[in-house]
């Protein structure tokens, strides 16, 4: 292994189980820490901690500089971005590029080619994978209807540099376009800097089903199964499963396929995932998006299939060739993860957990 | 040796570790620190004799020495001393006010290579007065004392990384002897 250490620019859950991995690889850790995390549980199983700034994660953790600062002062040779945060920052990516560090992720222009999602949606449907109908770019309220009415309504106005089940708002009807399209432009400029929209036809009684993916800078990309995220609030997923239970083995099939074909097609380096909406009224599916990241959902793929994704990542971004192939990925059990909410339902279920007095596991 | 480190929390070992490199960086030989029961003599050939258990006070050109609570050390609780200590705690007995680092980066005490440093010990200082540099990615940032006083220690070096907080000078408050 020529990763000797790592700076983990992340924090809680993902930095815990970076370490975990990074132990078992014998890589040393650095951990970089916000100010409110000098005492967290990483920061005391880490080597070592350096504080990258004060609690504010604009400050720190979303602070390229002092992530790539850090990583250079503490010599290390590569920097793990998480999940959140940079994970998916194209710019940090190729700042370590251009620094020497190793990115334990996708090439920046990966990043980059996925994170915008019309042209990722471009990507897939050169590959051949189902799409759902939907626009390109859409400039005004007025052609907006134009596409909606050509692929009927309900749709879904999406942001191009949302994605993770933000910057979407559903339009019902004709009359309220105008001004949904407004606020969407308005709230994507806002949270993303780029107000670009499209629209996809909207499918109600969906199911969410994404492929884990892992490729290696040889051109040889494998999938691990699919995990089933149906069960969101506001859009973000609350249970994980793996396998898929409410597909067909053909249908499941067709979708791990899908996903790899897009992965190889775009030389697709470290772990990714393909998500697809499957239409439960017709059994088709579409591609949706990829995310070029480990994924909170990571672990149930990880239970039914034995392979230790963290530290598949560190492999691959060592420049070694990927140990698995696919007959030998089998699947056993059933696995499933629940994300705990804590909110204040007084206050618009406001995330907050409170001050916890007892805790029984 | 897993028992003489029994009595240390894990992160006190790792405290130690990183004391003894910074010292192996410096220009002091020894380094005496006590906490609770514990103890330690860090050094090389013959010890000096020492009393007490303050830390030895720098004479020669800034070292890097890391502030360390002359008293035992607190439970694991907190374990953000000593190499990066608390910002803007003052620390010592004396009534010195520690200037922290408000950004990570690389230090440097000089506007320019081969150009004197910003500040020396002994300079006085107003709130307003640039003492270092801090550089992020080419970007240089100026770091202003944000107090009155003359500056007693000088508590990095030249090129060093340091992490956001980390104490960079001391100062002696205007008005106190």
């Amino acid at each position: 292994m020529t990763i000797t250490r790592v700076l983990i620019a992340n924090r809680g859950e993902i930095a815990v189980r970076i370490i975990r991995a990074c132990e078992a690889l014998g890589i040393e850790t650095v951990l970089a820490v916000s100010e409110a995390d000098r005492d967290s549980l990483p920061a005391r199983l880490a080597h070592r901690t350096i504080c990258i700034g004060p609690a504010s994660a604009s400050a720190s953790y979303l602070n390229i500089g002092a992530i790539v600062t850090a990583a250079l002062g503490t010599e290390s040779d590569a920097v793990h971005p998480g999940y959140g945060f940079l994970a998916e920052s194209y710019e940090l990516a190729k700042a370590c590029a251009d620094e020497g560090i190793t990115f334990v992720g996708p090439s920046a222009a990966q990043i980059r080619q996925m994170g915008n999602k019309l042209e990722a949606r471009a990507l897939a449907k050169k590959c051949g994978l189902p799409m759902l109908s939907g626009s390109d770019k859409v400039e005004t309220a007025g052609q907006a209807s134009d596409v909606a009415a050509r692929i009927s309504l309900p749709v879904m106005l999406k942001a191009a540099a949302g994605g993770g089940g933000r910057g979407m708002k559903i339009v019902t009807n004709q009359e309220e376009m105008p001004q949904i399209f407004a606020s969407a432009a308005a709230e994507a400029r806002a949270a993303f800097g780029d107000d670009t929209l499209y629209l996809e036809r909207f499918i109600a009684n969906a199911r969410h089903i994404e492929v884990q993916l892992l490729g290696d800078r040889f051109g040889n990309v494998i999938h691990l199964g699919e995990r089933d995220c149906s069960l969101q609030r506001r859009h973000q997923k609350v249970v994980e499963e793996a396998p898929a239970p409410a597909i067909t083995d053909a249908l499941r099939d067709k979708i791990r396929q899908a996903a790899v074909t897009l992965g190889r097609n775009i030389g697709y380096e470290n772990a990714g995932t393909v998500e697809f909406i499957v239409d439960q009224d017709t059994g088709a599916f579409f591609f949706l998006e990829m995310n070029t990241r480990i994924q909170v959902e990571h672990p149930v793929t990880e239970a039914i299939t034995g392979i230790d994704l963290v530290q598949e990542q560190f492999r691959i971004a060592n420049g070694e060739r990927l140990g698995i192939l696919q007959q030998d990925v089998t699947f056993r059990g059933h696995a499933i993860e629940c994300r705990i909410n804590a909110e204040l339902p007084n206050e618009h279920f406001r995330p907050n957990p409170g001050r916890i007095t007892t805790f029984v596991f | 040796m897993t028992d003489a480190f029994r009595i240390l929390s894990d992160d006190e070992v790792r405290q130690i570790a990183l004391i003894i490199e910074s010292l192996d960086r410096s220009t002091f030989d020894f380094l005496q620190l006590e906490f609770g029961d514990v103890k330690l003599t860090i050094g090389k050939g013959q010890p000096p004799p020492l009393t007490g258990t303050a830390p030895l006070v720098p004479t020669a050109s800034p070292p890097v020495v890391p502030q360390m609570p002359s008293d035992s050390v607190a439970a694991p609780a907190a374990p953000s001393q000593p190499v990066a200590a608390s910002p803007m705690a003052g620390g010592q007995s004396d009534d010195t006010i520690a200037i922290v680092a408000p950004l990570l980066g690389r230090f440097y005490a000089q506007p320019e290579p081969g150009a004197p440093p910003f500040v020396a010990i002994g300079s006085q200082v107003t709130e307003a007065t640039t003492v270092g540099l801090i550089e992020v990615m080419k970007t240089f940032n100026a770091v202003s004392a944000g107090v009155s006083g003359v500056i007693t220690e000088i508590c990095v070096q030249e090129a060093q990384i340091v992490e956001y907080g980390q104490v960079l000078f001391r100062v002696r408050p205007i008005g106190k002897p």
